[in-house]
């Protein structure tokens, strides 16, 4: 079975991505001019007459067919500008590369707390199946999945921030600047996101796990008179590593979008807002900036698991 | 200003302050002192930093930091009075002479002399990018008549220009600054003479401004700067102050005063602002062409209910366009609409119109919205009036009322009112006016009566002109006005000074920082 090389599995990848964002931005495009609503009416001002209305669009290019603008969109970008808000004249490069570190460091952190957790509980629901501890893990599980993040949030900021002052309510530090002051902030709306991921982890493991664990060669590396902790960790484990990567990588991409709630309870200043910030005003550059980073991310957290996948487990064609 | 020039001025209105909550005691604590950085919650991010090009109301709180303006306006009654410049007269009625403060620069060092207002008038009303040319659409030329002295030649009478030059026209930008920027407008880099010099603003995220060390009015300001984290989230923004994060929040709505108030660290201050809500009604088609249809339903409304059970009592019932404390208010035309669902049922009869017709009427979605749409139906309802609310976005909605379409008999909705009260009656009550739906013709008296309120100069004239204005206007019921919004600002403890205003837009001018 000869194995092509990861350099031409890329490349090919990346040819694959570019109609996906082709479609993603078209689509998206096209929704923000169907719903009503028109950025020139907020550029007109509070009390605009008709006439001025029509003279701002034809000042912005707003009068232009839709495909025309959508063509002119994506002729900046071809050549490596997203384009100025249209409303404020800031680069959209500028807003994304100041929004996105904030909106990351909430997922890894969320990513990590998810995994750090869910992993020992779908462990140890899967050692004795149907036994108190996986009913318990099952039900906290369960609570993890039905428990809304907006709500648990909420809470958050109720007990740790109002009531325990032990950490930020609102707002965003930047990493580079300040690491631990970064953290503090990001940690209430990442714990608000991992409590999904924790019950996933644990689920998704457990049911992995519990499929390794009854098939033929375990068996008999209990008939070799293996522990139970040994054939876990040395052979359990190892197996279901595909499966982990795969929740992963679904996990990086729902977090993702659950970042759009979250960082409107706690005014983080991220990718999630600006888009909210761009649909709500009509300002489709934003939204059209924001969409087009968020398909490369989930494009490239899809390829990079699939590598990982193969490396981990060769019999995966790429 | 000094703090007793300040204090005469407000003894010369304490009638009006008498409605102003802690409008007194704001500022009889304490001596100001220099220092410290006042953070604050803003709710929207700014269409633009540039007042020519910008266009939301909300955009001021940030405007006002960094831009002076020719003209200022008394806290409790928005009374024009001087500022930039420092005296104005009509000498006659088609010449405005404004003299101008000697000795102030723009934040660049650039000179803010004759010169400077004429190139940023001439840029208002002329520009193709300027939001404002329709304010000064009086003016026919700007003249430097002095160093220090600009005359505007009228082609109509208009005595509004005072209280429009203490808003976005009157705003003044260097214009040295204008000159070099791109596009000529200053959106991003804004460099005015105000309190504050702009030093950042990241998009969605925060505005910093830093202390003028050279500005005009001595004593001030008194903080180092302004942080503003641009928060949407009301709640999320009223958390950040309770928790110590922020030091003011403004603009929250009255349903948030319960909850803040629970946070022992924060104190809350309230007072009247011109923002009213008010049913805008088509009278170019039925059933609200019919003037007994549209006085009935001003009689069925509960205003003082309506205020209590909507706006937790955060506000003023509206029986015209201005609240009590304004300057031009009239306490005749209040007294026209007294709650009398008898009155209007007869109304109703007369006008021949069938108890129970629906009557569909526009709203907004927002869960405020809704509750106010759900108390309406209930107090028209015992009228025998069968109102239909049909909801959409604020922008989907208006543009359905307003537009092209004219969807709806009328919309709940709201005015923000202006600084001069003629542009809120001109940009309503005329023939083709966007905020008159059905561009109805309106009496010739009213057309004629707010020409009139431009007229003169003299206050109390301006003050009857006004009078028959809002007569005519109710008395032929063209809205339907509910409620004034209070102005709800919270802040922490060692804020002090801060003052609501009746326009409802936040100056931080004598705010100060204890501790």
């Amino acid at each position: 079975m000869a194995r092509r090389s990861p350099v031409k599995v890329i490349g090919s990848r990346l040819v694959q991505a570019l109609p996906v964002i082709l479609l993603a931005t078209f689509m998206v495009f096209a929704l923000l001019k169907l719903v009503p609503g028109d950025i020139a009416v907020t550029l007109a001002g509070d009390n605009a007459t008709d006439a001025r209305i029509t003279e701002i669009r034809q000042i912005y290019g707003l009068d232009r067919s839709f495909l025309v603008q959508y063509g002119a969109w994506l002729g900046h970008v071809a050549q490596g500008d997203l384009s100025q808000s249209l409303l404020t004249g800031e680069k959209v490069a500028v807003s994304i590369g100041r929004a996105f570190p904030n909106t990351l460091l909430i997922v890894v952190i969320a990513l990590v707390l998810a995994l750090v957790t869910g992993i020992p509980m779908g462990v140890m629901a899967a050692i004795k199946p149907n036994g108190w501890v996986d009913k318990l893990i099952s039900m906290i599980a369960s609570l993890g999945v039905a428990v809304p993040g907006f709500w648990l949030a909420m809470i958050l900021v109720a007990e740790f921030s109002l009531k325990l002052n032990w950490l930020p309510a609102t707002g965003a530090k930047s990493f580079s600047v300040s690491p631990i002051d970064a953290i503090r902030h990001a940690l209430l709306p990442a714990i608000a996101i991992a409590a999904y991921g924790m019950a996933e982890v644990a689920r998704q493991l457990r049911g992995a796990l519990l499929e390794v664990l009854s098939s033929q060669y375990v068996r008999t590396l209990h008939a070799k008179g293996l522990s139970m902790s040994r054939i876990l960790w040395q052979h359990g484990l190892k197996n279901v590593g595909v499966n982990l990567l795969t929740i992963i990588s679904l996990l990086v991409n729902r977090m993702l979008a659950a970042t759009v709630v979250i960082e409107a309870v706690f005014a983080i200043p991220g990718l999630g807002s600006l888009i909210v910030r761009g649909a709500i005003q009509r300002d489709f550059p934003i939204v059209q900036g924001v969409v087009f980073t968020m398909v490369v991310v989930v494009i490239a957290v899809n390829l990079i698991t699939d590598l990982l996948c193969a490396a981990v487990d060769p019999r995966i064609e790429q | 200003m000094t703090m007793t020039t300040r204090r005469e001025a407000m003894a010369l209105l304490s009638g009006a302050l008498a409605s102003t909550t802690l409008g007194g005691r704001a500022f009889a604590q304490g001596t100001p002192k220099k220092g410290g950085t006042l953070r604050i919650s803003a709710p929207a991010n700014p269409s633009s930093l540039d007042p020519a090009t910008g266009g939301a109301g909300s955009d001021h709180a940030f405007l006002f930091t960094m831009y002076d303006t020719l003209v200022e306006w008394e806290f409790e009654t928005l009374k024009p009075k001087p500022a930039l410049a420092e005296s104005w007269k009509f000498t006659d009625p088609n010449t405005l002479v404004l003299n101008i403060r000697a000795g102030v620069t723009f934040h660049d060092g650039t000179p803010l002399d004759a010169e400077a207002v004429k190139f940023n008038l001439d840029r208002n009303r002329g520009d193709a990018k300027s939001n404002i040319k329709a304010d000064l659409l009086s003016v026919a030329s700007v003249e430097v008549t002095g160093p220090q002295q600009v005359t505007l030649k009228l082609k109509t009478p208009d005595t509004a220009l005072p209280g429009i030059l203490s808003d976005r026209a009157g705003m003044m930008v260097s214009p040295t600054a204008l000159k070099v920027a791109e596009g000529g407008v200053v959106t991003r880099k804004p460099v005015g003479a105000g309190a504050y010099a702009f030093v950042s603003w990241a998009d969605g995220e925060k505005i910093v401004v830093k202390r003028n060390e050279k500005y005009w009015k001595p004593d001030r300001p008194c903080p180092d700067g302004i942080e503003f984290s641009i928060i949407p989230e009301l709640t999320t923004g009223a958390r950040s102050v309770t928790a110590g994060q922020n030091d003011l929040i403004y603009q929250l709505p009255p349903r948030q005063k319960a909850i803040i108030e629970r946070a022992s660290s924060v104190k809350v201050v309230h007072g009247p602002t011109l923002y009213v809500f008010q049913i805008f009604l088509n009278w170019a088609k039925p059933p609200f062409d019919n003037i007994k249809v549209r006085q009935a339903l001003n009689f069925a409304i509960d205003r003082e209910s309506f205020a209590k059970a909507a706006l937790a009592g955060l506000a003023e019932p509206a029986y015209m366009n201005l609240p009590k404390s304004h300057w031009a208010y009239d306490a005749e035309v209040a007294k026209l609409y007294p709650y009398d669902p008898d009155k209007a049922r007869k109304l109703l009869a007369e006008a021949g119109f069938k108890e129970g017709t629906p009557i569909e009427i526009g709203g907004y979605t927002d869960q405020d919205s809704v509750q106010r749409e759900e108390i309406l139906i209930e107090q028209l309802r015992k009228a025998g009036i069968n109102v239909r609310f049909v909801n959409g976005t604020v922008a989907e909605a208006s543009a359905a009322f307003f537009g092209a379409e004219k969807k709806g008999a009328g919309l709940l909705s709201a005015w923000t009112g202006r600084p001069d009260p003629s542009l809120t009656y001109s940009l309503m009550f005329t023939k083709d006016a966007y905020y008159n739906a059905g561009r109805a013709p309106v009496p010739p008296e009213l057309e004629a009566a707010i020409k009139d309120s431009r007229a003169s100069e003299d206050i109390e004239v301006r003050r009857k002109a006004f009078a028959t204005v809002q007569r005519l206007v109710m008395e032929n019921a063209f809205v339907v006005p509910l409620a004034f919004q209070f102005e709800l600002v919270a802040m922490n403890k060692k804020v002090q000074g801060y003052r609501p205003n009746l326009l409802g837009k936040p100056k931080y001018d004598d705010v100060w920082l204890e501790g």
